[in-house]
């Protein structure tokens, strides 16, 4: 690789660091609340920041690359030093509950929904 | 969306990062695009014309690779999260290394709706040109934080042809 590409790639992952990548989700909705996953490889617990703001929630995390300066990248992909990823809540999740687990690259949100927005069971009695 | 939506930034801001984005994927990530197959049937996820399932999971998903060398060494990584250890097959031929896996998806529990299926799930495969001849029947690898790293000792051109990796 000639020196010029590789000044071209230098600034172009500045750009990469500067902007933020997306990361993947999924969500799943039942009665009692929302499941969200998002992929967050390389981050670790450290480098991970999740918080609601009024009725926004964002998810942040900054990649950890553990790997020593000695080695001299021959090609690279995707280089994200961070993700970013922001949505509203609704209002009948409960945002003062929000369980968060981090597991193999993946964050997992657990955001039960208010007791008062839940469907109600009305138990029948056999008269 | 009822529980919860997307928030949109600035108009703006929003068409700028996309333009930038595209032009990034389209210089460093078009080998990082990798087609996520699906032969057998989902054990869990509940077939797209299911009525509660309007959204079908995507069959591409980017898995950014890295080759990096190092005196000695070569190490190659590979973002693949949500996986296990045992979910990856890591071969050696010659001087390409291929890397295969299964992302299984995970039931959820009780009735519910998928909002959004963004990650993708199934077998891939992905394989990258090493830079010089390996020692393969000493490579080691491991995955942490949804990182596959493979580490390859650089050797005589006489290493064998075809050897299978253990994922530890």
């Amino acid at each position: 690789m000639d020196m010029n590409q590789k000044g071209l790639r230098r600034e172009a992952n500045e750009e990469a660091q500067a902007a933020p990548l997306v990361p993947p989700v999924d969500i799943w909705e039942d009665n009692d609340g929302i499941t969200l996953k998002a992929d967050l490889p390389g981050v670790a617990k450290e480098g991970l920041a999740v918080g609601v703001d009024g009725e926004t929630l964002t998810i942040e995390g900054a990649v950890s690359l553990g790997e020593s300066a000695k080695l001299k990248d021959v090609y690279a992909e995707v280089r994200v030093a961070r993700y970013r990823r922001t949505f509203v809540l609704g209002r009948d999740l409960d945002s003062e509950k929000i369980a968060a687990r981090l597991k193999n690259g993946v964050l997992e949100l657990r955001i039960p929904k208010l007791e008062a927005a839940k469907p109600r069971r009305i138990p029948v009695r056999v008269a | 969306m009822k529980a919860m939506a997307e928030l949109k930034q600035g108009l703006s801001e929003g068409w700028r990062s996309l333009a930038e984005g595209w032009e990034h994927i389209r210089e460093h990530a078009g080998a990082a695009m990798t087609r996520f197959r699906r032969d057998r049937r989902p054990r869990t996820l509940p077939a797209a014309s299911d009525e509660n399932f309007p959204l079908s999971s995507p069959h591409w998903g980017v898995l950014a690779g890295e080759v990096f060398e190092a005196s000695g060494k070569v190490v190659v990584r590979l973002e693949a999260p949500g996986m296990d250890a045992k979910d990856f097959d890591v071969q050696v031929y010659g001087n390409i290394l291929v890397l295969r896996g299964e992302k299984r998806s995970v039931q959820e529990a009780g009735d519910g709706t998928w909002r959004m299926l963004e990650r993708a799930y199934g077998t891939f495969e992905r394989a990258f040109r090493l830079p010089a001849e390996v020692r393969a029947e000493e490579a080691t690898a491991s995955y942490r934080r949804g990182v596959l790293r493979i580490e390859l000792p650089k050797a005589k051109p006489d290493a064998p042809r075809h050897v299978k990796v253990t994922v530890q």
